[in-house]
């Protein structure tokens, strides 16, 4: 375990430097003048916001704004798509006819659309009638994005749980409800973890996306400090810097829970 | 105690064609009797244990439990099977949980018994099966043998009215299979009810009350075990018989 982790931050920091170096050659020949200084400033500054708002203190810069947005938006998202990805998984296999149907129809329909068409339908058209937040309508978007593929993913897990789970479980008197929820479900659960991941990280890149309903997230704010400063490659290293510690304190996380629950295998 | 009346039960391949494995088959067994089923693979005996307590539907026929008909729409299968203990040959341990666990669970959930009393009738079990030590371990950690000892507890700790165990040594290195069966024995002898499906014919032999041999979804033979091992009737079990002694 030791060693994939040293071996995993020596590969890491092996790239960035490579890429880094590449960069900084490559931006050589078209004599790009590098303003790093630039960029703490947009993450945290000290000072006022502006004439009404004058007192001066530690105030989050542009960059740092859309950070905890695009934080806020993954973490809502993340945790409506295991609701909804467990809700459909459990339906995928169900004995109901209607059920199935009914989500695997949405599987399919949210899974062969684009995101960017369903973020513009839950924005202006269900967002209208429902009177919802550009925020409200971003997540609900995700949320049901993520939420068909962690469906699958869910159905997978719980058809690798072998049946004599459920029969033994049910033999003690236990309902399909309790059985799965406190036999089968933890089990799969177990074994979803990897693929549940890569979706989840997946879902923190694809929320920049929701910058097109006009949600300030880190994406959007980058784009407008590149218009206002025309810092492009600084910013968006910037950017691409900090959703990196988003998604790979996520790759963390997840390994430590795995970790965690291995100890009965 | 278990009347069954004229089941029939009848699986579908994968290629669509029909297998029978229950055919008109009824027998009853009597509070306190321990009855062996034996029979060549296929035969029908276990899919016969899986409809005693409903992991099967069957297509006609009744079988009653305690005067209960539990094919009955209106019958809350969830109580019946509280009362119904069943061993898997494969121990279908909850592997994410520890031996306590396992055995404490459904008395949580199910009889709603609070955990100290849950723990307390898991630990007296452990102590009958002979693996108290071993309590906080996952089944990951047991031996064959001592994952279904645990199995058997989890199922006594329902305090069941009837015990089903369906190939419950087959799975076991040799060697293990002595330590289930006294298992077995000592509950035979304090009085349960049990069904057993397997190929151990000392156990048969030792205590059981009843012998029944099927065949092709029906009973070929039944008797005491007495009569089973030393004057066989049936060509069919005299040839079973000879094939596994």
């Amino acid at each position: 375990m030791t060693f994939n982790k040293r071996s995993l931050v020596t590969l890491l920091i092996l790239a960035i430097i490579l890429g880094a170096s590449y960069y900084f050659f490559a931006t050589r020949g078209i004599t790009y003048i590098w303003h790093w200084e630039k960029i703490p400033q947009m993450l945290f500054y000290h000072g006022a916001k502006s004439a009404q708002d004058a007192v001066p203190r530690l105030r989050m810069g542009i960059l740092m704004i859309g950070f905890v947005l695009t934080l806020k938006i993954s973490v809502f998202s993340i945790f409506f798509a295991i609701i909804i990805g467990t809700v459909v998984g459990i339906c995928r296999l169900s004995d109901e006819p209607v059920t199935r149907g009914l989500s695997l129809a949405y599987v399919e329909l949210i899974r062969n659309t684009p995101l960017l068409v369903q973020i513009y339908i839950i924005y202006f058209f269900v967002g209208s009638l429902l009177r919802l937040s550009a925020f409200a309508a971003g997540t609900a978007a995700l949320s049901i994005f993520a939420g068909a593929y962690v469906g699958e993913i869910v159905r997978a897990g719980i058809q690798s749980i072998h049946k004599g789970q459920m029969e033994a479980s049910r033999s003690l008197g236990m309902g399909y409800a309790q059985a799965m929820r406190y036999v089968v479900l933890p089990q799969a659960f177990k074994r979803i973890i990897p693929p549940l991941a890569g979706q989840f990280i997946s879902l923190i890149k694809d929320s920049s996306l929701v910058s097109v309903i006009a949600l300030a997230d880190l994406m959007f704010q980058g784009q407008q400090a590149v218009a206002r400063t025309y810092h492009a490659f600084e910013i968006y290293f910037t950017v691409a810097f900090l959703y990196l510690v988003m998604t790979f304190t996520l790759s963390m996380a997840t390994q430590y829970i795995e970790r965690r629950l291995a100890i009965s295998d | 105690m278990i009347e069954a009346r004229n089941v029939h039960k009848t699986f579908k391949t994968s290629d669509r064609r029909e297998v029978k494995a229950l055919v008109d088959f009824s027998t009853r067994i009597e509070k306190g009797e321990v009855v062996v089923i034996i029979g060549p693979s296929g035969s029908g005996k276990s899919t016969f244990l899986r409809c005693l307590n409903r992991l099967e539907e069957i297509d006609s026929g009744e079988i009653i439990i305690d005067g209960i008909n539990i094919y009955d729409k209106k019958v809350n299968i969830n109580e019946v099977r509280e009362e119904i203990g069943m061993v898997f040959q494969l121990f279908n341990l909850f592997p994410h949980k520890t031996v306590l666990e396992n055995i404490t669970l459904a008395q949580l959930v199910v009889r709603g018994r609070n955990k100290e009393e849950a723990t307390e009738i898991a630990r007296g079990l452990l102590r009958k099966v002979g693996i108290l030590e071993k309590e906080n371990v996952y089944p990951s950690q047991l031996s064959g043998g001592q994952q279904q000892r645990v199995a058997i507890a989890r199922a006594l700790a329902m305090h069941p009215k009837i015990m089903m165990f369906d190939e419950a040594t087959s799975a076991l290195d040799p060697e293990m299979i002595g330590e289930v069966l006294d298992v077995m024995k000592t509950l035979a002898r304090e009085g349960m009810t049990m069904v057993v499906v397997t190929h151990e014919m000392g156990f048969a032999r030792e205590v059981s009350d009843r012998v029944v041999f099927m065949d092709e979804g029906q009973i070929v033979e039944e008797g005491t075990a007495e009569h089973f091992f030393t004057n066989p009737t049936h060509e069919r079990t005299k040839l079973f018989l000879s094939q596994i002694l």
